[in-house]
């Protein structure tokens, strides 16, 4: 009985694998794994710029995935059906149309500086922004204290100057 | 009519070039004719470019296919709409649409201020008429739009030949938007070219004070205005047309036009840092620079081919030109710069950390990190090249990524920086003014988490949104309830009393609401759906809430294309609700496929129904749906900032006077029977 079993399960596993032979392509669903692999992938037709798995080819006679694509999430199945990991993956892409086809950078080598580029400014300019702020401030806590003038001690020119400030901060 | 446009525009360049060498010598010797004269050249410049541009229309219009350009962008049975836009459709033309936008700018500069300003317009002609020079270069000598047909005839000479019909316009191009989207897109490109011409004339000049700032502020604005139309326009026509389910793919075109935005809109915010403080004068002026050598750079970036974009269909060789154009404005701008400043001393004094002029260091900060994030990500390609050998894509996953927390903390900015005082803001102030919006914007967040409202980035989003949206309306209710308190108006009068006071600061505050509207359509991609499906006649699909039920098929013929359009019955639950009618065209004369997306447009959702074409293997007619909600807060959100921007062109309505009765002492009563109080500006500009 246990042997049957396995006899129909190998069967079936083979009939399963046999399946992208036999289905036409256009009507074959892709794998989840691909469309998360193809979204990694830019597609390489060289008229678009989109991902593998995003490609709708604009301008094409089919605006689906365009035969470069498709073909690209086809290899994606392929190399999953070997039970190979997306890295393993990533790097058959590589070797076949070298790094353009990454989508967005890897995380390693010379890419990292596209990575860290973002926050080395962020990080460089709110230093600058912070230092700018306190040199600023303390400008103006060592600025002759006008506010502890007396009221008679205001000159006209000091009262006039004040007044053409205010305007000046409150218009728009 | 031909020969008449290429004389015009070699006219053109004759009298920029006098503008600019007269300007000089009038700068020199301040003879009073001399700088007439160059004025007068520069009138003269843009309306020989108008006649030039009239003159390649109205070739278009004559289907004159003796004409290069004609023949490659248009054809006898192209729509005449559509040939007003065949103008810019490529190169040539495209180079000759920019003259003639600027023209219209630097026309309406030399007469709005042709009595005015006598030291500092002389700078600033110059300045444009240097500008006009370099484009009205391209289009004589390297670009011209004018260049006749030939082919070699007997004995190999080349003879003048005339086309029947032409190649006709890229289909992609032929949606009414391409109409309006370019025009508005170039109009920002050269709109900037006005402040950078009054920046860099004020400094050169030693322009006092701060009137060029004053006097630029609108053009900025205007030209800030067309490009964010222009930047909405381009990525509706993506939407609507291309058929992705997208609307912004980082394309380098598409980031080239964002760059000048992002550093203009910092300049729109710092300029306020000089105008009420008299700080950061260095930085404007800089900004200024940087914001039309960006625009430059777009410009270059879109033609040159320097990166790959999906915009092919205006590429050649001109690389080089923008680069040394852009190299000798840098250089100017330096130079002047270096001489002249000593006139740019600022008063920069913060009186406390927390005041409205930190924050707006953080806002031009993180406009400055988006913008050189962007640039540095168009460009790593090109980079890695360089360095390595190797050319690295930098796709559009990898934008999102950088630039998605940078605006999120722009949003965050744009709710905390009104309800900062100017100077210095206490401890009470804070309480007050960010109590309400903070608990309104966490309990929006709660509420939205509770229905699934998961995914972290459009968690925040909303959160900020709801929490700007408060302070903004905050900032309406308490003007309009101060107006209401001496007015006794209705509350919506008070509030639009209020914004025609002060249209600057409240303009602006629309301009905010705007930007909220368009970072709630842009949370909605974290909950995109699509499905692609090949279907027969009587096949559905479903997506979402919707079934979608292919009831048949049929062939249009139009004049200038055929479309193969599907008949698909949209029902929710088993409710019939509409039909919907994709199409897929196919274009006559240059054999070309276009798409046409049928859109089922909520504020809650779109759903997007794509007739991607016959499956070349299965020769089954195959639909994309997706369903991608709030993208329609996107584009109310560009319609709310132009009516913002708007508002914030208007004048001021300085003062009212009401007729409010007197009051009526118990004891003595007053012999009139009404009093005129006026009522001034509200004191918290």
């Amino acid at each position: 009985m246990t042997r049957r079993r396995t006899l129909i399960a190998t069967f079936v596993l083979l009939g399963l694998a046999m399946l992208p032979l036999i289905v036409p392509v256009g009507a074959q669903q892709l794998s989840d794994r691909a469309k998360k692999i193809g979204s990694q992938l830019k597609c390489m037709c060289g008229s678009c710029s989109m991902t593998a798995a995003g490609c709708s080819h604009p301008g094409g006679e089919f605006s689906g995935p365009c035969p470069t694509a498709k073909g690209m999430l086809q290899e994606v199945d392929q190399h999953s059906a070997k039970g190979e990991t997306d890295e393993q993956i990533m790097q058959a892409f590589v070797q076949e149309y070298g790094t353009t086809v990454y989508a967005e950078p890897p995380k390693s080598g010379f890419s990292l500086v596209a990575w860290a580029m973002p926050t080395v400014y962020l990080v460089l300019g709110a230093l600058v922004v912070i230092f700018v702020i306190s040199r600023w401030v303390k400008k103006s806590a060592l600025e002759p204290a006008g506010s502890t003038a007396t009221a008679k001690a205001i000159s006209p020119e000091l009262l006039e100057r004040a007044k053409k400030l205010a305007e000046r901060e409150t218009e728009d | 009519m031909d020969v008449f446009g290429s004389f015009a525009l070699l006219l053109a360049f004759v009298c920029a070039a006098y503008a600019v060498v007269g300007g000089i010598a009038a700068i020199i010797t301040r003879h009073p004719l001399l700088v007439k004269s160059a004025r007068q050249a520069g009138m003269a410049t843009c309306g020989l470019i108008f006649l030039a541009t009239f003159s390649l229309e109205y070739l278009f219009f004559t289907d004159n296919f003796s004409i290069s350009y004609v023949v490659s962008h248009s054809n006898r049975d192209l729509p005449t709409f559509y040939k007003i836009a065949a103008l810019w459709s490529g190169m040539e033309g495209s180079l000759l649409f920019w003259s003639f936008l600027l023209a219209i700018y630097v026309l309406s500069v030399l007469i709005a201020y042709r009595n005015k300003n006598g030291e500092l317009m002389p700078y600033v002609g110059v300045v444009m008429a240097g500008v006009q020079l370099f484009f009205l270069t391209l289009n004589n000598f390297v670009e011209s739009p004018f260049k006749a047909l030939a082919a070699p005839g007997a004995g190999g000479v080349m003879s003048f030949i005339a086309r029947a019909d032409g190649n006709g316009l890229n289909p992609l191009l032929q949606y009414p938007e391409m109409v309006i989207h370019p025009p508005n897109l170039y109009s920002g490109y050269t709109g900037f070219t006005i402040p950078f011409a009054f920046a860099l004339g004020a400094l050169l000049a030693r322009y006092p004070g701060e009137k060029w700032i004053h006097l630029t502020r609108k053009w900025a604005m205007i030209a800030w205005m067309f490009q964010s139309m222009g930047i909405l326009l381009g990525a509706h026509w993506a939407y609507a047309v291309l058929g992705w389910g997208g609307y912004w793919g980082w394309d380098p075109v598409e980031n080239a036009s964002l760059l000048p935005w992002l550093t203009g809109t910092a300049f729109l915010h710092s300029v306020m840092m000089q105008e009420k403080r008299g700080m950061m004068k260095v930085w404007n002026v800089w900004l200024v620079f940087c914001t039309f050598l960006l625009c430059m750079l777009g410009t270059f970036l879109t033609r040159s081919g320097v990166v790959s974009s999906v915009h092919a269909f205006a590429q050649s060789n001109i690389g080089p030109w923008f680069v040394a154009f852009m190299g000798i404005t840098l250089a100017v701008c330096l130079g002047a710069y270096l001489k002249n400043r000593d006139y740019l001393a600022s008063e920069n004094q913060l009186d406390s950390v927390i005041s409205r002029e930190s924050s707006f260091l953080f806002n031009n900060l993180l406009f400055l990190v988006a913008c050189i994030a962007v640039l540095s990500g168009t460009l790593f390609p090109v980079f890695s090249e360089w360095f390595t050998g190797n050319r690295i894509s930098v796709g559009a996953p990898y934008f999102n990524r950088v630039n998605i927390p940078v605006g999120l903390l722009i949003l965050f900015l744009t709710g905390v920086g009104p309800l900062l005082a100017w100077r210095k803001t206490s401890r009470e102030s804070l309480k007050r003014n960010f109590g309400w919006p903070l608990f309104t914007g966490f309990a929006a967040g709660a509420v939205a988490f509770i229905f699934g409202f998961r995914p972290p980035y459009a968690l925040a989003s909303l959160i900020l949104c709801v929490f700007v949206a408060a302070t903004i309306s905050l900032e309406f209710y308490r003007g309009a309830k101060v107006i209401r308190a001496r007015s006794g108006a209705s509350f919506a009068a008070c509030a639009i009393d209020l914004t025609m006071r002060n249209t600057r600061r409240y303009g602006g505050y629309i301009i905010h609401i705007g930007m909220v509207f368009v970072f709630i359509g842009l949370a909605g991609t974290a909950f995109n759906r699509d499905v692609q499906k090949t279907v027969q006649v009587g096949d559905s699909m479903q997506i979402g809430p919707y079934t979608l039920v292919l009831q048949g098929a049929d062939t249009k013929p139009e004049r200038n294309y055929t479309a193969q359009r599907l008949l698909v019955e949209v029902l929710r639950g088993n409710k019939p609700m509409m039909m919907l009618f994709p199409e897929k065209r196919n274009f006559i004369t240059n054999k070309e496929n276009g798409t046409m997306v049928a859109i089922y447009s909520t504020l809650k959702e779109d759903l997007y129904v794509v007739f991607a074409g016959i499956d070349p293997d299965t020769q089954i007619p195959v639909i994309h749906a997706y369903l991608n909600p709030l993208v329609k807060w996107i584009w109310f959100g560009g319609v709310t900032v132009v009516f913002g921007t708007l508002i914030a062109l208007l004048p001021n309505r300085r003062s009212v006077l009401v007729l409010a009765p007197a009051p009526q002492p118990a004891v003595q009563p007053l012999p009139h029977a009404v009093a005129a109080s006026r009522i001034l500006r509200e004191g918290h500009d």
